[in-house]
């Protein structure tokens, strides 16, 4: 007896100070977070800084707000594992919100940003409900299915408030500081969003709550086996992402100017799939490699080349065919193989020493 | 509202006629195919080609496309979706899609963008009880019940058809019995476009052709097969002609509702019946 309570002891005092190490080295680990973090968006920043004297800031803004949608669909896609072909409603609704609350509602671009966001998050809500509770395809489809209502509502029944194909232009585009009718303004703006997004979601899928993300995406049975409900978290999920993406379409009626039905079109999906699945699904760099590539292929090729949809079909098979990491994850498996190596040929020199 | 029915009936028809292919390789090959209503555009542009390049008859312009989109059909099975069975959804999903973007772009290549509106071949009318339907459209109706029986037949009397619904039911047990299951969703596959194709050189009098035809109707489809229940056929022809009604009664009190109201009816039946798959 008393020799096991004496082994007891030792192992709760093993235990003690394994948890004080750990303690401490978590602490650090944060820190060292924390520097990376900000490495992070300093790097994100540097590479759009460059890339305006070769295109231009007001494309470069174009980019960065669809590498915001590009995100958000991310998180959804790659780190939940729910291929959704509606995303573009909350875009839309973000960006009809904007143009409409503008011109009716408020003369404050901030407070219509807010009020997008809020209108793209409640969208999600009660879209979200319904289609959460289908996976796979019929999730996606259905999604595609609320997508092409929202399409149709924009195009006519609300034909009278929201300008139908012609589209809607956005008044009151300046207020106190905030002026959107500066393209230096809306170039710092949406680099300034992008950035806080990015640093949104990078603390959100690193929390548990994007670990329980990535084990609904391995295997959602388990998840529901271990207690929690899945149903809730996916749909907490779906309304993330969807506030994201309203935020997006607010960001891209504030920069044209103008909302068009085309910020609704089902067929535009393919787009941001596209640029996930080139970048690297299930990684945030990915997210915003992809789109990047993917607003360069369809801003530059269709000057060169017209049948550019062809193209784009193309790669895809490719992609789904070869190269299922993207170019993100093509990356990651070069540094692992050259770390490997270089781990292997150290530890031979270690031995013949 | 006689007409409202009779209207119903024509797409409802026509609905079964397209997503009857779309439950099949569905419930068969647990695959999403995105390019199956490919095969319905392809189906109408060839009729249109036939019947204005080539100048042979609307018969014969319908048996070059279904026959054709049969091929297509079978390329896209024998190609893309065979190397991607049992993998996750989401990758034939994309990649069907992807042959749908190149599909559509080889047609715009061939054909153009600017919708081609083709006339009625029968162009008589026939009238009951003082109403006034054109043959066509009943001759479309009565196809599609046609097929349905013969469906059911092949489906319950044939070795095949009895194959490919066990299949269906459990893919694994079947290939126990040693039987090459991928043969036969090979020809579920080719049935399916085949059909889709016929339902596309239907519908092509009644609308017009143009290259994103297969986007919009791949939605009612797809709402179709929700509602009737995946790799259900009796329920796929019941929820086709049951969405078809609803479509054209709502489009005669509320014209602008006809294009949303068979989601919202897929909407709810996904809210009381949640599926998985």
């Amino acid at each position: 007896m008393r020799k096991e309570s004496r082994y007891m002891r030792d192992v709760l005092k093993k235990q003690e100070t394994m948890l004080g190490v750990s303690v401490t080295a978590r602490k650090s680990f944060v820190e060292a977070m924390g520097g990376q973090r900000v490495l992070e968006l300093v790097l994100i920043a540097v590479v759009f800084l460059v890339l305006v004297p070769f295109l231009g800031a007001h494309r470069v803004t174009d980019f960065a707000i669809f590498c915001i949608f590009a995100l958000s669909f991310d998180l959804l896609y790659g780190y939940m594992g729910r291929l959704s072909f509606g995303h573009l409603l909350y875009l839309g609704v973000g960006a009809y919100t904007v143009g409409l609350s503008l011109r009716y509602v408020t003369t404050n671009p901030l407070l219509a940003i807010v009020l997008g966001v809020v209108a793209a998050s409640l969208a999600g809500m009660a879209v979200g409900a319904v289609t959460v509770r289908v996976s796979g395809a019929a999730f996606a489809l259905s999604n595609l299915a609320f997508n092409r209502v929202g399409w149709f509502l924009v195009m006519s029944p609300l034909k009278e408030i929201t300008g139908g194909e012609n589209g809607l232009s956005i008044r009151n585009l300046s207020f106190w500081l905030v002026n959107f009718r500066n393209p230096n303004f809306r170039f710092w703006f949406v680099l300034v969003a992008l950035l806080g997004v990015f640093l949104f979601l990078r603390v959100l899928t690193a929390s548990p709550y994007g670990v329980l993300l990535r084990s609904i995406k391995e295997d959602e049975r388990r998840v529901r086996f271990l207690g929690y409900n899945t149903y809730f978290y996916k749909w907490i999920t779906f309304v993330v992402a969807a506030s994201i993406a309203g935020f997006a379409g607010a960001l891209t009626a504030l920069n044209y100017g103008y909302v068009n039905p085309n910020t609704l079109d089902v067929h535009a999906n393919a787009g941001v799939v596209f640029a996930c699945l080139i970048g690297g699904s299930g990684r945030l760099y990915g997210a915003l490699l992809g789109g990047i590539l993917y607003m360069l292929i369809t801003n530059l090729l269709p000057i060169y080349f017209q049948r550019w949809e062809f193209v784009l079909g193309v790669a895809l098979l490719l992609i789904v065919f070869r190269f299922r990491g993207g170019i993100w994850g093509g990356l990651e498996a070069l540094r692992k193989s050259i770390v490997l190596r270089y781990n292997a040929s150290s530890s031979k020199k270690g031995v013949s020493q | 509202m006689i007409y409202a029915i009779m209207y119903g009936l024509t797409v409802g028809a026509i609905l079964y006629l397209i997503s009857v292919g779309f439950s099949l390789t569905f419930g068969t090959m647990r695959v999403i195919n995105f390019a199956h209503t490919l095969t319905y555009t392809i189906g109408a542009y060839l009729l249109v080609a036939s019947l204005r390049q080539v100048g042979i008859p609307f018969l014969w312009g319908g048996v070059v496309g279904v026959g054709v989109a049969a091929l297509v059909g079978y390329c896209i099975e024998r190609f893309v979706i065979r190397r991607l069975y049992g993998e996750s959804l989401d990758y034939t999903f994309i990649a069907t899609f992807a042959v749908f973007l190149i599909g559509v772009d080889i047609i715009k290549w061939i054909w153009g963008v600017y919708p081609k509106p083709i006339s009625d071949p029968i162009g008589r009318a026939a009238e009951f009880f003082g109403f006034v339907f054109p043959v066509y459209r009943i001759l479309v109706i009565v196809l599609a019940i046609l097929v349905f029986f013969g469906l059911e037949f092949f489906i319950r009397k044939t070795m095949v058809g009895k194959i490919i619904v066990a299949a269906l039911d459990n893919k694994e047990g079947v290939r126990c019995l040693g039987i090459g299951v991928e043969k036969y969703f090979t020809i579920a596959f080719v049935l399916g476009s085949a059909l889709a194709a016929l339902g596309g050189v239907l519908y092509a009098p009644i609308t017009a052709v143009h290259p994103y035809m297969g986007s919009h109707i791949l939605l009612l489809c797809f709402a179709v097969v929700l509602t009737g229940g995946l790799g259900n056929l009796r329920g796929t022809f019941l929820a086709s002609f049951f969405l078809g009604m609803l479509i054209s009664i709502t489009g005669r009190f509320w014209p602008a509702g006809s294009e949303i109201v068979a989601f919202i009816a897929m909407a709810l039946v996904l809210l009381l019946r949640p599926i998985e798959a």
